[in-house]
């Protein structure tokens, strides 16, 4: 019995240490899915503006070699530059400040490598004879461009989707320190107040977020490749 | 954005130094330790021995590159509290990926044949490795290693909100007071510290590579 | 059906033309095949008359039409010419089914006319459509990539087809059953057919006409007898090598040489040593050789219609290779 209740008790302060973040969770559910929500709006804002400009950049440098280099040249620079900073150098350009734009702007700049880089790559990976082929049968460029590159990128270009999108539910909690109310804030804040629970329930949120993402994006990958191409990519 | 050019040097020349110091060690020491953690293990997994965990290995390496960078820090904060060891727990773990993946891939890009006509020669697996498989994945590891010190020159910045100063803090007192001279001056010493430490690894790379495989 | 006049192609950032003034003429329903080294030049003529590539001069006709008509849209031309490479740059995230329907779609025919032809033409290079139709392009095997290739190249009827070197990714065996199995196809099909081929064997093989290209120069063209009969010049001979002989005895037909009023005796008779009107020249001498004798027995289909001697042969490669 008492031996039973010793355990009970062990067990109860181990949940107490570790586990006080689910209480937490609990207790500020309200909270959760307020920044749940926002850090979601903002994650598919950067990623709708991504999609469009990005995937238009990687094809267009595809076609035009000489901005390859230039473009990826950019894309390094920006990509070393600390997420802090970005989001910093947004928020004291006077139109912007502190707000959703500056974070946007940020998080789009910073789509700009993985995203860009795998349109190039995939556009790329299309073989000399598959584009001879398709010009010998009669295929305009446009017909070339959207039956045969687009279609045997789209896996590569679909990966970059999703690394760029896991990454940027990542980065995007950085933006909390430029004033967005999202998951990053509980992390923020829990380091200000020195509250673990609260700093472990921002981590294990986010993290369980992108790591969902990351699998569900997965499985949404493996799906849209055509048979066709998905036993080439698992010899290679 | 209002720049002024003397607060921007006095950031640059003053208040950055000491930082820049801290910083270098936020990345050199998880580099260093994320080397000596990953490299092993990455040739362990190209053993026939362990080759059937691989998968699982990467699994969990890519894993925790998935989790954010903020969310990774933060977790060692309430265990480790104030100060340079959460940072460092922290970038040790996110330095790891880049250096076991290409540290995998340079070894099994090693040709079957040069293999082969090791082994024909009558080296052991032991001396293979040593001077046949790893001096031959050489190129492949330290564009690894290099990987690794870029995104942890960069990732460190978040190191100074639990108390581990560094760069960062120069950035965060920027936001704070909205000083873009400070983001600035921050960000180029960062820039700083890993094109220097890119660079010193490309002379070791230099000397570390057989003359042959030099472009 | 197909003219080139005066072609020259240069192209950009050399100043060594690939194709130097070469004018020739392929007539309706004939395989000509463009043979020579790589680089002379042979690919580069096929791309311009599908207008792949243009020629910087001179001017190239099909049907009597100039190709390089402003009115003339290239992509509508070179969906009437069949096109095989061989790459044959299958697509591969689209089924054999889908890549052999591929220009009739771009022609736009009716759905329901696209599938039975799939079917017919798959039948007709010889896969079955039950068992390939479904498949992706890299579950098929070399062989079997380049039938599909040629399905695609005629699924359309088009009236002419250019064939780059079509079997040349397979080993020789295949290569071998491909060749006569397309022969066979262009008995019944009678297209207009520009190959090209690095292998005089091949061109020798396939060609009605032979047009023999060297740095981007016409070095010689005729039929397979004329040019092996008559070779131009010293690259010819080169070209087709020691087995001059054997080659022209491949090309001749038993039937033009048979002794029709020779008796056939008993030897030949008890050793069975007969070959078939059909059979080239060189089949006589092997059989010869196999079965120990001088003189085989020639038949039409079944009727025995005279023989061929050790000495009829030394006469003909006499009479053939002459004073070359």
């Amino acid at each position: 019995m008492i031996f039973a209740s010793s355990i009970l008790q062990w067990a109860g302060n181990i949940y107490e240490k570790y586990f006080g973040f689910v209480d937490f969770i609990i207790r500020r559910s309200e909270r959760v899915v307020e920044y749940t929500a926002n850090h979601f709006s903002l994650v598919i804002t950067v990623m709708f503006f991504s999609l469009i400009l990005w995937i238009s950049v990687g094809l267009l440098i595809s076609r035009y070699e000489k901005l390859a280099n230039t473009a990826f040249g950019i894309g390094n620079i920006l990509f070393v530059i600390p997420s802090i900073s970005l989001f910093g150098i947004f928020i004291t350009i006077p139109m912007l400040g502190l707000g959703r734009t500056s974070a946007a702007l940020a998080l789009i700049l910073y789509a700009m490598m993985p995203m860009v880089r795998n349109v190039y790559r995939g556009i790329k990976s299309v073989e000399w004879p598959i584009i001879e082929a398709g010009r010998g049968m009669g295929m305009s460029p446009k017909q070339i461009l959207f039956q045969i590159q687009i279609p045997i990128a789209w896996p590569i270009i679909f990966a970059g989707i999703r690394v760029t999108t896991v990454m940027i539910t990542g980065i995007a909690t950085v933006a909390t320190f430029i004033g967005e109310r999202n998951l990053g804030r509980f992390i923020h804040h829990g380091i200000a107040r020195e509250s673990a629970d609260m700093i472990i329930a921002g981590a294990v949120l986010v993290s369980v977020i992108a790591i969902l993402l990351d699998y569900i994006l997965g499985k949404v990958e493996y799906k849209i490749t055509s048979p066709g191409l998905r036993k080439e990519q698992e010899q290679s | 954005m209002d720049f002024e050019m003397e607060r921007f040097i006095s950031a640059l020349i003053d208040r950055s130094p000491p930082h820049a110091l801290v910083h270098l060690q936020l990345v050199l020491i998880p580099v260093i330790v994320a080397f000596l953690i990953a490299f092993p293990v990455a040739v362990l997994l190209t053993r026939r021995r362990f080759m059937r965990y691989t998968d699982r290995v990467m699994t969990f390496f890519n894993m925790g590159q998935t989790i954010p960078p903020l969310a990774i820090i933060a977790v060692f904060f309430p265990f480790l509290g104030l100060g340079m060891e959460p940072a460092l727990f922290a970038l040790t773990i996110y330095a790891l990926l880049p250096i076991a993946r290409n540290t995998l891939a340079g070894l099994k890009g090693v040709p079957q044949e040069v293999k082969e006509a090791a082994r024909g020669i009558g080296m052991s697996e032991w001396e293979m490795l040593m001077r046949v498989e790893i001096p031959l994945s050489m190129p492949v590891v330290m564009a690894g290693i290099k990987i690794s010190v870029v995104l942890t020159s960069g990732t460190a910045a978040l190191g100074a909100l639990v108390g581990a100063g560094g760069m960062g803090a120069v950035i965060f007192a920027g936001i704070d007071f909205f000083r873009a001279e400070l983001i600035i001056a921050g960000t180029l010493v960062i820039g700083a510290i890993a094109i220097v430490l890119d660079r010193i690894l490309s002379v070791i790379d230099n000397k570390l590579t057989p003359p042959h495989m030099k472009m | 059906m197909i003219v080139l006049d005066k072609v020259d192609k240069v192209f950009p950032g050399s100043n060594i033309p690939a194709v130097k003034q070469v004018s020739f003429q392929v007539d309706e329903g004939n395989i000509c095949v463009f043979v020579g080294p790589s680089g002379c030049g042979k690919t580069t003529i096929l791309r311009m008359i599908n207008r792949l590539i243009e020629p910087t001069s001179g001017d190239i006709y099909i049907k009597g039409k100039k190709v390089s008509d402003k009115g003339l849209n290239p992509d509508h031309l070179r969906r009437e010419i069949g096109y095989v490479i061989q790459q044959i740059g299958l697509l591969p995230h689209r089924t054999v089914e889908q890549n052999v329907a591929l220009v009739p779609y771009l022609l736009k025919w009716p759905e329901e006319n696209i599938k039975p032809r799939v079917r017919e033409l798959l039948d007709m290079v010889g896969l079955d459509p039950d068992e390939v139709a479904q498949k992706y392009p890299f579950q098929l095997s070399g062989g079997m990539m380049q039938r599909v290739g040629v399905a695609r190249a005629l699924a359309a009827d088009p009236p002419i087809m250019l064939m780059d070197e079509p079997f040349g990714a397979v080993d020789p065996i295949v290569r071998g059953r491909l060749q006569d199995e397309f022969l066979r196809l262009q008995k019944e099909m009678k297209k207009t057919i520009c190959f090209v081929t690095h292998d005089i064997n091949e061109a020798i093989k396939m060609g009605d006409h032979i047009v023999i290209m060297n740095k981007g120069e016409l070095v010689q063209h005729g039929t397979p007898m004329e040019i092996l009969s008559e070779p131009a010049n010293s690259f010819v001979k080169d070209l087709i090598g020691t087995e001059r002989e054997i080659k022209l005895l491949e090309l001749t037909k038993s039937g033009e040489i048979v002794n029709k009023k020779a008796e056939i005796p008993e030897t030949v008779r008890q050793k069975d040593c007969f070959i078939s009107v059909i059979d080239p020249v060189q089949r006589a001498l092997e059989t010869m050789m196999k079965k120990d004798s001088d003189l085989v027995g020639v038949r039409d289909k079944d009727q025995e219609i005279g023989t061929i001697s050790w000495n009829d042969i030394k006469k003909l490669i006499n009479k053939l290779s002459g004073d070359a």
